[in-house]
């Protein structure tokens, strides 16, 4: 993203990532990960080996043409593509996001599509937009004949769930977050590089300040890392919740530990894929609320409940084992 | 992530996307359907004869180049081989070429309509052309899509507007009220004029491609736009031999028969062609308008050409041009 100016530069870069478990009982080999990112012959899913395993699907553009949500309420109608993907974690968390990028202005009228399609991401609004007005409106109001970035990151998703029909078995219950976000240039100005609001039903909002010259492509990988390790966090502070650690009953303890310690305790790697001049947002969050922080403490409670587990069965092992004889 | 520090790179990750050669321009001269050919060799003469003052007008219409560049133009002919079969390679080929000797034409390359639908013979690792272009279109969305609308590959036809909407279409009949709406052309000027193509018909695993859908993979392949996961697609094979196969599945998708001739990809196509194909161009450039091409191989286009000091318009159906002679 260039700082305001041309009008070509974009000023926005805004969108959506859904992340969840991948429903089947066991997390699934590359071979079956490229099957499912698979979404056009011709073009191979990525696949990576580190610093983890991670797949990613081809991009996949869809064509828009309708208002955007503003927070000043004014009527801006853009005319574009928005780009969209599916991610594949460890085999074990499955990601979609949807992001588009916007100039400061464009033409008086809609151009012919080929215009649009040669700029893959990009929603060209008809006359001029205010950025702020847009990013604000973005992540805090959604209307029905607004553009709606969610339904396209949901698209890929349930997509990948038909595939997936046959060998539905999650080996945990687990909520699927979105993580709407919006970036704009920093200015020089003392304003925070992000903002990041936990709100209702799985929602979260990330209201960014980048680098100018940031790829929209790179914030969207900044987010899917956050928006990962804020799922990571979530399920297993859900699952600690309400737990009855002390109970006699060590069995039902062991169920909702178990999984979690099988499937997904080794995920957590901040910033695998992101853009070491946006590292600096990450440490941000690390210091306040302290992501890393509160995982570790989650993750020695769970290993040292797991460990209490263990010496009660083999001290009741041993105890029968003495009753007997 | 990669950047200009990178010290580590996985090949697998950031796969690289192979580039082509190019002319100026890729003229095609003509398309016929087999029963053309079976009209006999007065039918193909009286062809290229009518092509002929045309394919001149094309190659003085490639314009200024830089002082000193001439300008590269290769020609090409499409075989029909995928709707019907009348004849063999064998039979129809030595006339055709000779029809167009006789008019002082040369075809440097000849290919088969059938090479844009199927994968390759003996290449099963490859993915069949058509396809890979139909999970490359991007919809134009009409006014008021904001991002969730059934997608082409479920439905098969492509539109270049609204369609009407569905339902009981008579007024006096509708018990309901509901009154016809017309359907609409996006981005009309005035008035719509508007058009439904079929993609294809069958069921998924045995589709027959519309002639208009493979009319539009053969002006991408022409543009050099298309790669099947980096790699080029329907690369020209060299034949020397004077005989041509009796099947024409022996024969390669695209044959290079002119061993001087220019690159068989160009930035730009013109294509020569009878007036009753305007409705199947029309349609191939409705589809060419929501094709989404591979952004490396449009990259490749531009620094070439402006390496040359040539620009190259941006939207690929820009890139497209025609010829309906009378008396084709």
């Amino acid at each position: 993203m260039g700082a305001p100016g041309k009008t070509t530069d974009a000023v926005l870069a805004c969108g959506e990532v859904r992340t969840c478990l991948l429903p089947t009982r066991e997390a699934v080999d590359q071979q079956v990960a490229e099957r499912l990112l698979r979404l056009r012959a011709d073009e191979p899913v990525r696949v990576s080996k580190r610093p983890n395993r991670y797949a990613v699907s081809p991009d996949v553009l869809t064509g828009v043409d309708c208002r955007l949500p503003t927070a000043n309420g004014s009527k801006v109608r853009a005319v574009g593509t928005v780009t969209s993907r599916a991610a594949l974690v460890e085999g074990r968390v499955l990601q979609a996001t949807a992001y588009f990028s916007a100039p400061a202005g464009g033409p008086d009228r809609r151009r012919p599509w080929g215009y649009y399609l040669v700029r893959p991401g990009v929603l060209v609004p008809i006359g001029k937009v205010s950025p702020r007005a847009v990013a604000e409106g973005f992540l805090t109001r959604h209307h029905q004949d607004e553009l709606d970035v969610g339904s396209i990151a949901e698209g890929q998703l349930s997509r990948i769930s038909r595939l997936l029909a046959d060998s539905f078995d999650p080996p945990l219950t687990t909520t699927d977050t979105r993580v709407r976000w919006a970036a704009s240039p920093a200015s020089d100005g003392d304003e925070p590089p992000l903002r990041f609001t936990v709100a209702e039903d799985g929602l979260r909002t990330l209201d960014l300040r980048l680098p100018p010259g940031t790829a929209p492509a790179a914030a969207a990988a900044l987010c899917e890392d956050l928006a990962l390790h804020d799922w990571l966090l979530t399920t297993v502070v859900d699952k600690l919740d309400g737990l009855r650690l002390g109970s006699a009953d060590g069995k039902a303890a062991l169920k909702v530990l178990r999984p979690l310690v099988d499937h997904l305790l080794h995920l957590w790697l901040p910033k695998a894929r992101v853009e070491r001049p946006l590292e600096a947002l990450w440490d941000a969050l690390e210091q306040e609320p302290g992501f890393s922080r509160q995982w570790e403490t989650q993750v020695r409670r769970v290993r040292d409940q797991l460990l209490l587990q263990a010496i009660l069965t083999q001290r009741e092992a041993l105890g029968a084992s003495l009753t007997t004889s | 992530m990669s950047g200009p520090g990178t010290v580590f790179r996985e090949t697998s990750a950031q796969p690289a996307t192979k580039s082509v050669p190019f002319s100026h321009l890729s003229l095609e001269l003509g398309h016929l359907y087999m029963e053309d050919f079976v009209e006999g060799p007065d039918r193909l003469r009286g062809h290229f004869a009518a092509v002929r003052p045309w394919v001149d007008a094309a190659r003085a219409g490639v314009g200024s180049l830089p002082a000193g560049k001439r300008p590269r133009i290769s020609t090409c002919f499409l075989i029909d081989d995928y709707f019907s079969r009348l004849s063999t390679p064998a039979e129809l080929i030595p006339p055709l070429l000779a029809a167009a000797a006789e008019a002082g034409l040369t075809i440097d390359y000849l290919a088969r309509e059938s090479g844009c639908a199927v994968s390759q013979p003996g290449r099963r690792d490859r993915a069949e052309l058509a396809e890979s272009v139909l999970h490359r279109l991007v919809e134009s969305p009409p006014p008021g899509s904001n991002g969730f609308r059934p997608p082409v590959s479920r439905t098969g036809w492509l539109t270049n507007g609204r369609r009407a909407p569905s339902g009981r279409t008579s007024a006096a009949l509708d018990a309901t009220g509901a009154v016809w709406e017309p359907p609409s052309e996006t981005g009309a000027r005035g008035h719509s004029v508007f058009m439904d193509v079929e993609l294809w018909s069958g069921p998924e695993d045995e589709r027959t491609w519309s002639c208009a859908f493979l009319a539009s993979v053969w002006q991408l392949v022409r543009l050099g736009l298309l790669r099947d996961n980096g790699e080029p697609v329907l690369t020209p094979a060299p034949w020397d031999a004077k005989e041509f196969p009796a099947e024409w599945d022996a024969l390669p998708p695209v044959v290079r028969l002119n061993p001087l001739a220019a690159p068989f990809t160009a930035y730009a196509t013109c294509s020569i062609l009878p007036a009753r194909f305007l409705p199947v161009e029309h349609a191939v450039r409705v589809i060419l308008d929501q094709v989404h091409v591979e952004p490396e191989a449009l990259r490749q286009v531009t620094v070439r050409s402006q390496g040359e000091g040539i620009t190259v318009p941006a939207a690929v159906v820009d890139r497209t041009s025609y010829v309906f002679p009378p008396g084709l």
